[in-house]
């Protein structure tokens, strides 16, 4: 069984071997000891639960794991884990990395569409099976209107619905993702037919609009983000160790402010929500003039 | 929060001098065709390469040495505090969004030259996940262009890459990021000649790879006989000027010819046996950038109890990061010395492996490492790199500072933790 873990990864790649397992679990309540001593503080916070848990073996019915390298607490993960196997300090499944491009730039697409052949290679994937790979993405099942105004809920990726529990509780609707639903992202639909799906997987990965890495437009992908919604309320929740999409926050502000929308922005937060993130979120929504 | 009982450090060597006195007027003459001739210019990280702008003579402002240069003035604080008013987080990366805050200040009347004006393009690779932001924001700040590089995976993993960097760099680099790497650099010489109309000189630039070879011999020559040689001959302040402001002149005539001098100085104190310290007692590394904002901290326990800082990264660098034999291929042995000098200074195995064998070599008796507790490359490594390190029976200290910001910085208590570390593994 294959895992993956971290972000703009050619999921299509995985899924083609009949053994993808999805994202990497990650035990939320998981005691992390040993770990400690290997991983410092500024890696994101799934990561020293996931140390752990590779230490722990809770990882040992995968064959291998696929690391991003369009997420830095990723790709150092893979290397931590490369070290730490090599010195018999941890066993597990084998780590892979998958390694991205995505300057918009000739070279890094090419990049890309040769590391998407590599691990097709590697992983025994054909052309035959990614093309349906490709195809069975598409078929995701129909949007459903909600019942509530919606709130969105835009910024770090969540551990679990904690926080959507908070915005349901208010009477809204959440939308936000998971740490688990951002890793296995989909972004637009991929061209099938091109007889060459391994280039249509790269494109679509180099020209990603998420993600650390991305090149894209932070500002505009919230704005649509908020108008695809028909967001009522927004949250921006970021937490203490985002280091890379933070620096949009200024920009992401001022959407949020020229939408007219109430909203709440909470940053340097902890991902657990054990500072009163989810008694904020009440009081704002239960104040919001809707 | 700050203070600093001690803030010059100590100078014993004339060539320390002679590089601080060329280096302000380096300083002076980078400012005039930068700010008053408003010549093209560029503003690039330290793992770019800076070659590519030697050979075309085209003046580059580093952003790490611009950091410093704001540090120094005691103005991060200002800028910082300046960029949490405009609505960026106060735990932002701070190493690297120094020179980005003091463009938003955007105070003339405080700001170091005045501020700097628009360059010509700003490159960085992209070796963590804010870099592209911050570059991003700052060329849009200034009204530039930035020509990011990839910096792709590296799985060929050989702990001692630093043994065969010299000759081996093809198989130790990994052929495909060198290729990548080769290849953007032709885009960056195609967008350097387009913007500038400077043009790039093959033999100028083959020329300036081998007189490199030539400086940091030199460099890497000292490196090895101060690891040797008890006492320490010469400070770990005065190694890094000596070894990084050349480098940020690298290859030139002035660069080689002082690199030589120091190195005739190292060897000169060792055979008459004048230490850094005339009470050496035990060997100290640091690992990590140096704390700019105090320079006195590695000379404070030099007499009493006699711990040296004998170590630290920039001078025994010099040896695998920049040495390649060049085989007729010096772009490509460029590429290879720029696509991961980030990556061994703060990846495992090739940041413990190298530092494991640096501590045996220089027979170290303890090291002190900086855990900045904002900037995860600079913290990347350290735990895994400290556990090896202690596995090899050099016991370890961990500091949480910044190397730039001054705030959480108190001269006085870091001293005395150090004393006090060396005091409970009884060194002291």
């Amino acid at each position: 069984m294959i895992a993956s873990a971290g972000p703009n990864l050619p999921l299509d790649v995985l899924r083609a071997t009949g053994a993808y397992a999805g994202p990497l679990p990650i035990d939320l309540d998981k005691n992390v000891t040993t770990a400690d001593a290997w991983m410092e503080s500024k890696f994101a916070p799934w990561a020293p639960l996931a140390l752990q848990a590779w230490a722990d073996g809770d990882y040992d019915h995968l064959d291998c794991v696929i690391f991003s390298r369009a997420d830095d607490t990723a790709q150092r993960f893979y290397y931590y884990i490369c070290e730490l196997q090599r010195r018999g300090l941890v066993g597990g499944p084998k780590a892979l990395i998958f390694d991205i491009a995505m300057i918009p730039r000739a070279s890094s697409l090419e990049r890309t569409t040769q590391k998407v052949r590599e691990l097709a290679e590697l992983l025994g994937v054909d052309d035959v099976a990614l093309e349906n790979a490709i195809t069975s993405s598409k078929q995701s099942a129909p949007a459903t209107s909600p019942d509530h105004p919606v709130c969105l809920i835009a910024g770090s990726p969540m551990p679990d619905h904690r926080l959507h529990i908070a915005v349901q509780a208010a009477g809204f609707a959440p939308i936000g993702q998971t740490l688990a639903e951002y890793w296995c992202e989909g972004g637009p639909v991929i061209e099938g037919g091109t007889g060459d799906p391994a280039a249509a997987i790269a494109c679509h990965l180099h020209e990603g609009a998420t993600g650390p890495r991305s090149f894209g437009d932070r500002s505009a992908l919230l704005r649509e983000r908020l108008a695809r919604t028909q967001a009522r309320a927004a949250i921006l929740w970021r937490i203490e160790e985002d280091e890379a999409q933070v620096w949009h926050l200024p920009a992401e502000r001022r959407v949020l402010e020229e939408s007219g929308l109430p909203h709440l922005v909470m940053t340097r937060r902890d991902w657990f929500a054990r500072d009163g993130a989810i008694e904020e979120i009440s009081q704002f929504l239960t104040g919001a003039d809707i | 929060m700050s203070s600093s009982a001690n803030p010059r450090s100590r100078k014993t060597l004339q060539c320390t001098s002679a590089a601080t006195t060329f280096q302000k007027a380096f300083g002076k003459e980078l400012r005039r065709r930068v700010v008053e001739d408003r010549e093209p210019y560029a503003i690039v990280q330290a793992d770019t390469p800076h070659e590519l702008f030697h050979a075309m003579d085209i003046p580059i402002i580093t952003n790490q040495w611009w950091s410093a240069y704001i540090s120094a003035k005691q103005l991060s604080s200002r800028y910082f505090d300046a960029m949490v008013d405009k609505g960026y987080p106060a735990n932002s990366c701070k190493y690297c969004s120094l020179g980005l805050a003091c463009t938003l200040a955007n105070e003339p009347e405080t700001a170091p030259w005045g501020g700097l004006p628009t360059p010509t393009i700003m490159v960085a690779r992209l070796t963590c996940d804010c870099i592209q932001h911050v570059f991003g924001q700052w060329s849009d700040a200034l009204g530039s262009e930035f020509f990011p590089m990839e910096a792709p995976a590296w799985t060929e993993m050989d702990p001692n890459w630093f043994a065969h960097a010299r000759s081996d760099w093809e198989r130790v680099y990994q052929p495909d990021r060198i290729a990548h790497m080769v290849r953007e650099m032709g885009d960056l010489i195609a967008v350097l000649e387009n913007r500038t109309g400077r043009k790039f000189d093959e033999a100028k630039f083959h020329h300036l790879m081998e007189q490199i070879n030539v400086q940091e011999g030199y460099v890497w020559e000292a490196a090895q006989a101060i690891g040797k040689a008890h006492p320490c001959p010469v400070s770990i302040g005065e190694q890094m000027t000596n070894t990084m402001i050349p480098q940020w002149h690298r290859g030139s005539d002035w660069a080689v010819a002082h690199a030589r001098s120091f190195r005739d100085e190292v060897m000169e104190r060792i055979e008459a046996g004048l230490g850094a310290s005339s009470n050496e007692k035990m060997r100290l590394m640091w690992i990590g950038a140096g704390v700019w904002h105090d320079p006195g901290f590695y000379q404070a326990l030099e007499e009493d109890p006699g711990a040296v800082f004998v170590w630290s990264m920039y001078m025994p660098f010099a040896g695998p990061a920049y040495i390649r034999d060049l085989k007729d291929k010096p772009m490509e042995a460029l590429a290879s010395r720029i696509a991961s000098m980030n990556e061994t200074l703060h990846l495992p195995p090739w940041m413990s492996g190298w530092m494991v064998s640096e501590a045996k070599r220089c027979d170290i008796d303890a090291a002190i490492m900086l855990l900045p507790p904002d900037n995860r490359l600079s913290q990347s490594g350290n735990k895994l790199t400290a556990s090896a390190l202690e596995a090899a029976g050099v016991p370890v200290l961990m500091v949480d500072a910044d190397m730039v910001d001054a705030k959480i910085w108190d001269h006085n208590r870091m001293v005395g933790m150090v004393a006090e570390f060396l005091k409970e593994k009884e060194l002291a």
